[in-house]
């Protein structure tokens, strides 16, 4: 096929899939869902999802998985102690309102549900992961053959180790005879949860940082909650913190869903609709700036997982050759896979950007892309192990993706295009590294 | 070089001391025997679990069925939790080496470290290969052997520390399990919640284990037997120099125990260290290992035998879990993952096979018995398998396996290896209630 044909099925493509990503926005999704407001501490939901079938002649014989953490408690016991004990002081003070005393029992009922549990795996997380992995199987189920060989690697991290563990569980039980292993390693760090020093040092330069700040007090107000939760304004400014309280309380709200108490509690009802769209706001840029293609600190900051990317290409390759079906299941960070999924420019979220405030509207949402269970799936496909041309299509959380790469049979791409593609674009990086490096010596 | 490996090369003495073994009346194998077979057996708790289970189990008692398993098992074969223990020899070795005070035996054991060293490295504590093989072996040969529990679509309950190596131990073993029975309903949690039985550490305990009583035995029964002359003159020039710099006992002892260790690792073809150590020099540092692990766990006399009592809350979870299971109409299995450091105490407070020995006599252990390696191996377990002939069966059947093998309990019986579980749960509530801190 030439390329000018190639290049109208990727235009067609692109035209298509942006609308129908633009199809509901932010406020309409919040609206639907206010869960989504939590982020990447969104507890992904796992509905059927059609996919295409296998291109004609072809199977799936390789899947390359990074996925993230099922639901989880938050991460720190202080999430849930400080806004409790600043709600119990200013009670035993007499200064909440009745709102602000049923606010005060229902963040003990969140405490205490949490109770021993910081940053672990929930019930609802171990459904999650287990359904997880179902839905992948079903959409791929020519990889469930006798002897499929499934490797699984998980960040040594207690609830990247639960999430893996109880997903192939569930793969043990969809099929016998198969070859399932599963490992954590810190050897391993170095492709599931990498670390550049480097890039982080430029992650928040003073501008960057005032830039947030000033994008921070454009969507903070929270006078309206503390007057609801506080009878007397003279203790709110001399003992409360208003911004960091809000914010503890809406990171709270955000977590009830990832537990039982889930139908049964909420604090999103104490936030308008408005206020809950400004925390968004504010946690999807530092997000954004810490993860996306900011371009006001450098731009690269998703270059941080090149790593994964390499490994995943690398793998891609050295399992041409084999006979059985094979799976490289793995389990990282959160915040991993939405560098790595703006690192491969997945449905456009490779955005680079200096306007905080251009994120929402041009779709760049932390929920859509690496929300709790979410994942990067590439599964790739051949017509038989001497098959020179293996076509690959990349699912991002279990909905297949578009790559920034030409193709003439969209949502699969060409194995070669996708690897000199990225292949490229990481050694454009690494060179561009590499000069400056050999600049600072040479000045 | 060819060096010598005492399994496969039988020498005079081995060939003796198998004649021995056998004109021995009791014909049971000496603790010698053990590290013969297999020398990990003198590093006491880096002990290995056997390749395979030859163990023959009695039958069910007449007219019933086994319909639940409570276990208690310490993760599989593991990497050294943290480098101290390696790095105790290797910077002695590494200064006497940058002194050129090595022999021609003693650098080709500073390049046997050096690999250690590298394949150790970022991995400290994780389960190896061999921990994940032994947990697939242990569960298929549970549920070969009691189909009846974990058949058709039985609950299988299992927990662990939130250690990693635990958490993997059982979701290997739980993966394995849903291979052969895919039906199972199969839940697993690690959570801080459960540590205070799980893995419950009791401090004020602990500080009573090296009581002064304690320290002077101990520090007689050490004395004769941690030094070793013989290696400080193979490995080092000049052993006299080296001294300055070397801790013979240290040296000796760490070395022998980095060496021993590699038997859980990818580099257990590789025995040189292990190999420079002769029998005896293995068999006294079983001895101190062994006597060590009496006074922290045992019920030892000379700190007035209360230490396995730092697992009466496991136990009493133990007992209270089996009574509510007891009363289910489906088959249930609650499988549990942690250490040895509760695993040994458990036993010694249960008194499985006449581990709750009492003395004050160090020299006595391995006469009477009390060899801890049997006891908490990696991959170590102990399991209670009760038998019922129906839901209403007032007359509950259990027998304990440790490591697989049916063990003896210290409370009467009128059906060994089965006990009446209201024996046991009578005798081991009073027991534990009597105890006070």
């Amino acid at each position: 096929m030439n390329q000018t044909k190639r290049i109208f099925f990727a235009v067609i493509f692109t035209l298509l899939t942006s609308l129908s990503a633009g199809a509901q926005s932010v406020a309409e999704e919040l609206r639907n869902d206010v869960n989504r407001s939590a982020g990447l501490y969104y507890a992904l939901p796992v509905p059927a999802i059609q996919t295409n079938t296998a291109p004609e002649g072809k199977k799936p014989f390789y899947i390359n998985h990074y996925g993230s953490p099922v639901s989880y408690y938050l991460p720190e016991k202080a999430c849930y102690e400080a806004p409790y004990s600043t709600l119990a002081k200013a009670d035993s003070l007499g200064k909440l309102t009745e709102l602000g005393h049923d606010v005060l029992q229902r963040v003990n009922r969140i405490r205490l549900d949490a109770w021993k549990r910081a940053g672990e795996v929930s019930t609802k997380g171990t459904r999650q992961a287990r359904a997880m992995m179902q839905r992948m199987m079903e959409q791929n189920p020519d990889m469930l053959v006798d002897h499929a060989y499934f490797s699984a690697r998980s960040a040594m991290h207690n609830h990247c180790i639960v999430t893996m563990d109880e997903a192939m569980l569930q793969l043990a039980a969809m099929h016998h005879p198969m070859q399932l292993n599963v490992r954590a390693s810190l050897r391993e760090e170095r492709f599931m949860d990498p670390e550049d020093a480097y890039l982080v040092s430029l992650r928040t330069d003073s501008l960057t940082l005032a830039h947030y700040a000033d994008f921070t007090a454009r969507h903070t107000d929270d006078s309206r909650l503390m007057a609801s939760l506080f009878n007397d304004p003279a203790y709110v400014t001399d003992a409360i913190n208003p911004a960091t309280l809000s914010q503890q309380l809406f990171k709270l709200a955000g977590s009830v869903q990832h537990t039982d108490l889930a139908g049964e509690v909420t604090l999103y009802d104490i936030f308008t609709p408005e206020e809950i769209h400004n925390h968004w706001l504010k946690q999807n840029a530092w997000n954004y700036i810490c993860y996306g293609g900011y371009t006001q600190n450098s731009g690269y900051q998703a270059y941080m997982q090149r790593p994964l990317l390499r490994n995943m290409i690398h793998m891609g390759d050295s399992i041409l050759k084999r006979n059985l079906n094979v799976g490289h299941i793995r389990y990282t960070h959160e915040n991993v896979i939405l560098s790595l999924a703006c690192l491969m420019e997945l449905d456009g979220y490779g955005l680079h950007t200096a306007s905080l405030d251009s994120l929402e509207e041009k779709g760049w949402a932390d929920y859509r892309i690496a929300p709790l269970g979410g994942s990067i799936e590439m599964i790739h496909y051949r017509s038989g192990s001497d098959d020179p041309d293996v076509l690959v299509k990349v699912l991002l959380n279990g909905r297949e993706a578009r790559l920034p790469i030409p193709t003439d049979c969209a949502p699969y791409y060409h194995w070669q295009d996708v690897k000199h593609y990225y292949l490229r674009k990481l050694y454009r990086y690494e060179n561009r590294r590499f000069n400056q490096k050999t600049n600072q010596k040479t000045k | 070089m060819k060096h010598i490996n005492p399994i496969i090369r039988p020498t005079v003495t081995t060939i003796l001391l198998a004649v021995c073994t056998l004109l021995s009346p009791v014909g049971a194998q000496t603790v010698k025997d053990h590290i013969r077979e297999n020398p990990a057996y003198a590093s006491c708790n880096y002990h290995i679990y056997p390749d395979s289970i030859n163990a023959k189990l009695t039958p069910a008692p007449k007219g019933k069925q086994p319909f639940y398993i409570s276990h208690y098992g310490r993760h599989g074969s593991r990497y050294i939790s943290n480098r101290s223990g390696f790095d105790e020899p290797f910077m002695m070795m590494m200064h006497a080496d940058s002194l050129d005070e090595l022999t021609p035996t003693g650098q080709r054991v500073l390049e046997v470290m050096k690999q250690i060293m590298n394949n150790s490295e970022d991995r400290w504590g994780e389960l190896t290969e061999h921990g994940r093989r032994q947990h697939r072996e242990i569960i298929r040969r549970m549920a070969e052997r009691f189909p009846e529990v974990l058949g058709d679509t039985a609950h299988v309950e299992a927990r662990s520390t939130i250690v990693p190596r635990c958490i993997m131990s059982m979701g290997t073993a739980m993966m394995e399990l849903a291979q052969i029975n895919p039906r199972l309903r199969i839940t697993m949690e690690s959570s801080k919640r459960t540590m205070d039985y799980m893995n419950y550490q009791d401090l004020e305990l602990r500080k009573t284990q090296m009581t002064a009583e304690a320290k002077k035995a101990y520090d007689k029964f050490i004395a004769n037997r941690m030094g070793n002359t013989r290696l400080m003159e193979l490995i080092f020039k000049n052993p006299d120099i080296v001294n300055e710099i070397v801790d013979e006992d240290y040296f000796n002892y760490y070395l022998m125990k980095m060496g021993l260790f590699q038997v859980h690792t990818p580099l257990s073809k590789n025995t040189y260290i292990t190999d420079i150590f002769h029998i005896d020099e293995l068999y006294r540092l079983w001895e101190v290992d062994n006597a060590i692990w009496y006074i922290r766990h045992g019920a030892c006399k000379l700190n007035g035998g209360t230490q396995p009592y730092s697992q009466r809350h496991l136990l009493r979870k133990i007992i209270a879990d089996a009574d509510s299971c007891i009363g289910l109409p489906y088959s249930t299995a609650q499988l549990r993952y942690g250490h040895e450091t509760v695993l040994l105490p458990l036993v010694c407070l249960i008194g499985i096979n006449g581990y709750d020995l009492e003395t004050d006599d160090l020299e006595k252990l391995e006469a009477k018995g009390w060899w801890c390696p049997d006891v908490f191996p990696m991959g170590s377990n102990v399991q209670f398998i009760f038998y019922r002939s129906g839901p209403n069966d007032n007359d509950i059947l259990f027998k304990v396996l440790l490591n697989e093998k049916e063990a003896k309990l210290p409370i009467r019986t009128d059906c060994a290896p089965y006990y009446h579980w209201r024996d046991f749960r009578k005798h081991y509530l009073k027991k534990i209630d009597a105890y006070k801190k």
